[in-house]
């Protein structure tokens, strides 16, 4: 009897996953398919460092645009290794751009293609007094730093899920921090460092990937 | 003659093949237990180098000669220093003693072997496995202790010269000279090494070995001062001046980098009757280094020093009833270091007790349990058993086995450090002065956030468990034996960022992170063809992981990328090949041959060692096999040696004869060495 009624919950699941399953692929069809795209060369460069003070301006760029942005429509900024959200309230660093959105971002620990769900949005961190979103430092945030070689490497296997300036979603992943996207970056060639090379998905509408 | 020595001598061979049956061939050790044991009947394993395999082989200092012994690998760090890994273990958990006596001097965490020359040896003990409960801290993978030659009092004068040219202008003298009569005996032993180093190429301002030269001086005065009662008074002075030469910025530097070290002991060795000996036992040595780098225009442009003093007093006493033997001591460590990046001179002291008793039970079994407490003043006391047995299954065969711990203790870098990187800003601050150090950053404003991390327990010690599983066998011309080894070490000590500076640096210290495990098989065989042809032959199988790194992908956590695309993809348990450093599979395959028509002795030794990582290529913090390795690779040494009369020898040989090179990755194997010596014994 009990068996009997097992197979039934099952058949019962089955049936509803399916209904479920075509539901959406049928939402599919009305949403365009999302596009995987590739900014290379973001050249995000620091004034001061190694022990002094660092300053310069955020290179600010916009998921909807596709590019670096100058106004207020950013959604994540550049600085050396620093990456800002246009969300929040001011860190407390030198040149420091307004937060004029409600972005927040959050990583997630998978490849690019796993990533297909906005995470739940008590997951998400905006910058704040002394709090960096995205955590800085070797190991803690976005990169590896091999002082023995010079060497920072974008952790493998990190994708970050950014809610933008007003509120849409994008996920992306850092490749390179060296200009070009070398395998072997020449580390003693300073004039490669920080261009940053991300993909990206920017999701105008819902909250799939 | 048994065993464990690789490179057979003619006259040890010759005993073997015609007395075998009556002629006992029992090999001694001490290091084990700190009483006379054969090696076969120790439960531990222990290896055993002579003086006369050192001689044949025709190597100058001790990490030529330990790379030479299935199981160890010597291990580069900066600067051409090597250090010795065993079972897998890191060279920092090798204690290394001269005479049962510690070196000190482990700038970077390891003891450089090359400071250690091989003439004046008498033979080299290495026993493998946890030692603690004899030799506490840093015995933690297993104990080196180089025996120097034995004083006599037979009334003869003995001298010895020997010189030594190799590749690379390399410069090796020695002399010794030794007498003995009645109630004295004592011995001077000089050496002289030099070479103008190696480039395996990179850059026109430095070379890989910067050019150096170095004197050893060991005098040794052995006292009869009663029936009961003698003393033994040792000395070892080491000097080296490198020169110092460093890039930073494309611009070079140059200047000098000098080593001296003292090594004095006194022992008074008191025979109360048959059954009962103390041994009065006080050391002191001090480890001193200091460098300097000058720029173009002769302007100081960094100094760095280093000094260590290490005093230690020890009394043992040992009690002999039959075969059974209680080893007692006391003692207590008193150590004291001032370097660069130290705020002031740290110390470390500790008291410590032990016992050990040699249990002989009937004919066939015996037992040895020991422990040893340190009562530490500057982090967690510790207590080390130890506890091992053998069986003799027949004459030929015996059973081995042991467990024991083993501890490493933070060294006062990890607790003292106190750094500010002038380059990049970043800090590192050591365990014990971390907070300190947080509190003047914040009171000037240079913190950004901290970590909140605890400090309320003290540093843990690294500690290990070690199992040794094995079998040593010995018959007619065969002798071989086979272990088994198990070690687990948790509580490892690694660098973690306690906080953030307003700069966007981190302050790291040091913390009790990771546990690791080593695992593997040795294996190592000799047969005796006849009188004048030995073979012998070592293995080693080897896996060494991190039991952080298996859980982590085990939860799919850890990814790599590819390298066309630079995607990320998910690492599976496969893919992970364990620690930096460690290769599957080393063998080694030896023969010495005797033409003694000529008087001449052939030694040929051929090593190999399988593939292993040393940098982690792509960048994930851990050795996976879409990393690069270095390639399996075969060495082969090679020594011809001819008798002459009244005491002449010369010797030929070449150390790396296929002159196998990797620029990238081994820089302490610069190529094929050619070199020749003369000796004169008298």
């Amino acid at each position: 009897m009990l068996k009997f009624d097992f197979l039934k919950l099952v058949l019962f699941v089955v049936v509803i996953a399916a209904f479920v399953a075509c539901s959406e692929d049928k939402k599919d069809e009305v949403t365009p398919t999302l596009e995987v795209k590739t900014f290379t060369n973001l050249y995000a460069p620091q004034t001061g460092g190694r022990g002094e003070p660092i300053g310069g301006t955020f290179v600010k760029f916009s998921f909807a645009k596709g590019d670096i942005v100058s106004d207020n429509s950013w959604d994540i900024a550049f600085r050396g290794t620093t990456i800002l959200i246009n969300g929040g309230a001011a860190i407390g660093i030198n040149d420091e751009p307004q937060r004029t959105g409600n972005g927040a971002i959050t990583i997630v620990t998978g490849t690019f293609e796993e990533v297909k769900e906005v995470p739940d949005a008590s997951l998400f961190k905006q910058d704040a007094a002394n709090t960096y979103a995205v955590p800085t430092g070797s190991g803690t945030g976005w990169y590896n730093y091999n002082p023995v070689i010079n060497l920072l490497t974008p952790i493998a296997g990190r994708v970050f899920v950014v809610k933008t300036h007003d509120g849409k979603y994008a996920k992306f992943e850092i490749l390179s921090y060296y200009k070009n996207a070398p395998a072997n970056p020449d580390t003693t060639d300073e004039s490669i460092f920080r261009y940053y090379t991300f993909r990206y998905v920017y999701q105008p509408k819902g909250t799939t990937f | 003659m048994i065993g464990f020595c690789t490179v057979q001598s003619n006259v040890f061979a010759q005993y073997a093949m015609d007395t075998l049956k009556n002629y006992s061939l029992v090999e001694f050790v001490v290091t084990g237990t700190r009483t006379e044991r054969s090696v076969s009947s120790l439960p531990s394993p222990v290896q055993v180098i002579t003086a006369e395999s050192i001689q044949k082989s025709g190597v100058s200092r001790l990490n030529e000669i330990i790379q030479e012994q299935t199981g160890l690998i010597t291990v580069p760090f900066f600067n051409g220093g090597e250090g010795v890994q065993l079972q897998g273990l890191d060279a920092a958990y090798v204690m290394i003693l001269i005479d049962g006596q510690p070196l000190v001097g482990r700038n970077a965490g390891t003891i450089d072997l090359s400071r250690i020359t091989v003439n004046n040896i008498e033979r080299i003990e290495i026993i493998k496995g946890a030692s603690s409960s004899l030799y506490g801290s840093e015995a933690l993978a297993g104990v080196v202790n180089i025996i120097t030659k034995k004083l006599a009092t037979d009334g003869d004068w003995k001298l010895n010269f020997n010189y030594r040219l190799a590749t690379f202008n390399t410069n090796d003298a020695n002399a010794s000279v030794r007498y003995g009569k009645n109630k004295v005996a004592f011995e001077l032993f000089g050496n002289y090494f030099s070479s103008q180093g190696y480039d395996l190429g990179g850059n026109s301002i430095f070379q890989t070995v910067e050019p150096f030269y170095n004197y050893t001086l060991q005098p040794k005065l052995k006292v009869q001062l009663s029936e009961q009662t003698d003393l033994v008074a040792n000395s070892r002075y080491y000097f080296q001046n490198q020169e110092n030469r460093t890039i930073i910025n494309s611009i070079g530097y140059e200047g000098e980098s000098i080593i001296e070290e003292w090594n004095n002991s006194i022992f008074i060795n008191q025979k109360i009757n048959d059954q009962f000996k103390i041994v009065y036992d006080l050391y002191a040595t001090n480890y001193k280094t200091d460098e300097y780098l000058n720029d173009a225009s002769e302007n100081l442009f960094e100094e760095n020093f280093y000094n260590q003093w290490f005093f230690r007093p020890e009394i043992r006493a040992h009690w002999r009833k039959g075969l059974n033997v209680l080893t007692t001591g006391i003692g207590m460590n008193y150590e004291t270091m001032e370097r660069t990046y130290f705020t002031e001179r740290a110390r470390l002291n500790s008291e410590y007790v032990f016992a050990q008793y040699e249990w002989f039970l009937q004919e066939k079994w015996n037992v040895l349990a020991g422990f040893r407490y340190d009562n530490h003043h500057q982090y967690q006391s510790q207590f080390s058993p130890k506890l091992g047995l053998n069986y003799k299954y027949s004459s030929n065969l015996s059973i081995k086995a042991s467990v024991g711990y083993g501890y490493k203790a933070p060294d006062l870098r990890q607790l003292y450090f106190d750094f500010t990187n002038s380059t990049f800003g970043y800090s590192v601050a050591g365990y014990n002065v971390a907070q300190n150090r947080l509190a003047i950053l914040e009171s000037q404003g240079q913190i950004l956030f901290s970590n909140n991390l605890d400090f309320s327990t003290p540093l843990k010690p690294e500690s290990s468990i070690n199992t040794n599983l094995g079998a040593f066998y010995q018959k007619n011309k065969w002798s071989a034996d086979i272990n088994f080894f198990y070690n687990r070490i948790s509580n490892l000590i690694d660098t973690r960022a306690i906080a953030q500076r307003t700069n966007g640096q981190s302050v790291f210290s040091y913390f009790n992170l990771d546990q690791i495990f080593t695992y593997g098989a040795e294996l190592n065989a000799t047969y005796r063809i006849n009188k004048d042809l030995s073979l012998s032959g070592g293995y080693q199988y080897l896996i060494a992981k991190d039991e952080t790194t298996i859980e982590q992908i085990e939860k799919g956590e850890l990814f790599a990328r590819n390298l066309s695309t630079l995607a990320s993809f998910r690492l599976v348990p496969n893919d992970y090949f364990g620690l930096f450093n460690r290769s599957k599979h080393i063998t080694n395959l030896k023969i010495n041959y005797n033409l003694t028509k000529y008087n001449t002795n052939i030694n040929a030794r051929l090593f190999y060692r399988s593939k292993y990582g040393v940098f982690d290529t792509n960048s994930n913090n851990i050795l996976d096999d879409y990393d690069l390795f270095v390639k399996g690779y075969f060495l082969l040494n090679l020594s011809a040696t001819k008798e002459f009369k009244h005491g002449f020898a010369l010797q030929l040989g070449a150390l790396n004869l296929l002159n196998h090179k990797d620029i990238d990755n081994i820089p302490n194997l610069p190529g094929r060495q050619l070199f020749g010596r003369v000796q004169y014994n008298f």
